[in-house]
């Protein structure tokens, strides 16, 4: 796969910058979409059919999707171009009439995504032909595809630019204050909530229950932290979050205080 | 007439969504944002993401390691948050990702300072991961001989670890047969 695709003379000369912006002007109110499976896994195309239900309703700004790429306005590719698909991707991009606007849509469109080192690809559709617009996202919502095409024809503005930070300096991120004054507590924690609950509802776990923790009179005494977390985890609605925090507790509250105090079953919250 | 009605009864089930925000529901995931103050460079999220969209890597003159999120390939997994240590990125709410014409602008980059071996002058990981670790190490209840002697080669890079740690058993060994 060393020999790319060189876009004929003809083609090129009639897609230059400044015609494809004047024909986006053209056809701003109406414009057909003709739609190129490069071997996507059909993510991307289920979310184009979402986005044309009558949820998204992109008719409101005349778009329409055509079974013929000699039809089509813009040609919207997704899938990481398989060695299968890279002729038919051709096919379509010299049928369709000029000036052709190209929008990459998906992760795999866009870059060749998850599939971007995988022997049988191109890895994204602008390796093979020119792309205009780029859509992301695996699979992108409907509400980005919408925002994509109108992205396309100059109805929004792009969000996203390049960014680049540099301020060279050296200094610690900024550590939150341990309730115990020793962070393997707060460590402890945080990896016993993870466990137990999984990365995004494991940090709002230890946000809970460290928050808990710190309603308690005296953190050191282990009756009366015992009373607050009880209390607490009885008033949390969702009853994964009361158990777990029992749990940490248990587990991970009174193997910490071991080290200072005698602890008996009793100290144990029920579950 | 009567399926106008019917419309009617049901109410407008199409989002308004470019002329008005679209709200995305709780839990989505969106395109992971980048905290340039929080990140350490540890290089975790690099190591963890499936589809390469982050790579951490030094550049050309070997000054600076540049973290690079590049928004094309991500496939909003959410592993880099999982593995973050400081939560400097996170999936965020943001879904207006496309761009038009510029692939570069779907690039993010944040630069951090190198840290240098202090035997070999070798460069090995970024300034702000050993204060970031010496500030945690302060905070884990040791006195302050503890810590000065379990942090005496935090600025010496793992080859030259390693080498010392064969030094220092060697030596033993010859003392011992001694
Ligand atoms: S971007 Fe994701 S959903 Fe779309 S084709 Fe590729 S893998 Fe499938
Ligand atoms: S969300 Fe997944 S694919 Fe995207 S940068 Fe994070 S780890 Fe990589
Ligand atoms: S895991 Fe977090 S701190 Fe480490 S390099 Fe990635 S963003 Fe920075």
């Amino acid at each position: 796969m060393s020999k790319t695709y060189v876009v004929p003379e003809e083609i090129a000369a009639a897609n230059t910058l400044e015609a494809k912006l004047r024909h986006l002007k053209n056809i701003k109110g109406s414009f057909n979409v003709f739609r190129v499976d490069c071997g996507s896994c059909n993510g991307c195309e289920i979310e184009i059919f979402a986005a044309i239900t009558p949820m998204w309703d992109p008719e409101r700004f005349g778009f329409k999707l055509v079974a013929n790429p000699r039809h089509a306005d813009i040609l919207v590719c997704s899938g990481p171009v398989t060695r299968q698909m890279y002729y038919p991707l051709l096919r379509a991009y010299e049928a369709s009439p000029n000036p052709k606007v190209v929008v990459a849509i998906g992760a795999c469109g866009s870059s060749g995504g998850i599939f971007h080192d995988a022997y049988s690809v191109w890895g994204g559709i602008d390796k093979v032909i020119p792309v205009d617009v780029y859509i992301p996202g695996c699979p992108p919502h409907p509400a980005t595809i919408i925002h994509g095409l109108a992205t396309a024809l100059g109805i929004l503005d792009q969000k996203l630019e390049f960014k680049e930070h540099d301020n060279g300096s050296s200094e610690s991120p900024k550590i939150d204050k341990s309730v115990f004054g020793n962070l393997l507590f707060e460590r402890d924690v945080l990896a016993k909530s993870k466990q137990l609950m999984g990365y995004l509802y494991g940090r709002k776990l230890f946000d809970k229950y460290i928050k808990a923790i710190k309603e308690s009179s005296d953190i050191q005494d282990i009756a009366k932290t015992k009373k607050t977390i009880e209390r607490l985890s009885s008033e949390e609605k969702d009853p994964r979050y009361k158990e777990c925090m029992r749990t940490i507790h248990n587990s991970v509250y009174l193997a910490h205080m071991k080290q200072f105090k005698e602890i008996n079953i009793a100290d144990q919250i029920e579950l | 007439m009567k399926l106008l009605d019917m419309t009617r009864k049901y109410g407008n089930a199409t989002y308004n969504y470019p002329f008005e925000p679209y709200v995305v529901p709780e839990g989505f995931r969106g395109k992971p944002a980048y905290d340039y103050e929080k990140c350490i460079g540890c290089a975790a999220c690099a190591v963890a993401c499936p589809s390469n969209a982050i790579n951490v890597k030094l550049n050309e003159e070997k000054t600076k390691l540049v973290w690079e999120f590049d928004c094309a390939r991500c496939i909003y997994c959410g592993r880099c948050d999982e593995v973050c240590p400081t939560n400097a990125v996170m999936l965020s709410d943001e879904f207006e990702t496309a761009v038009r014409f510029d692939r570069k602008n779907l690039l993010e980059r944040g630069c951090l300072e190198v840290e240098y071996c202090e035997k070999c002058n070798k460069p090995f990981t970024t300034k702000k991961l050993i204060a970031y670790d010496l500030e945690r190490l302060k905070r884990v209840g040791w006195d302050e001989a503890t810590l000065a002697d379990k942090t005496k080669y935090i600025h010496t890079c793992p080859e030259c670890k390693k080498d010392i740690t064969v030094e220092n058993s060697t030596q033993y060994f010859v003392r011992k047969r001694k």
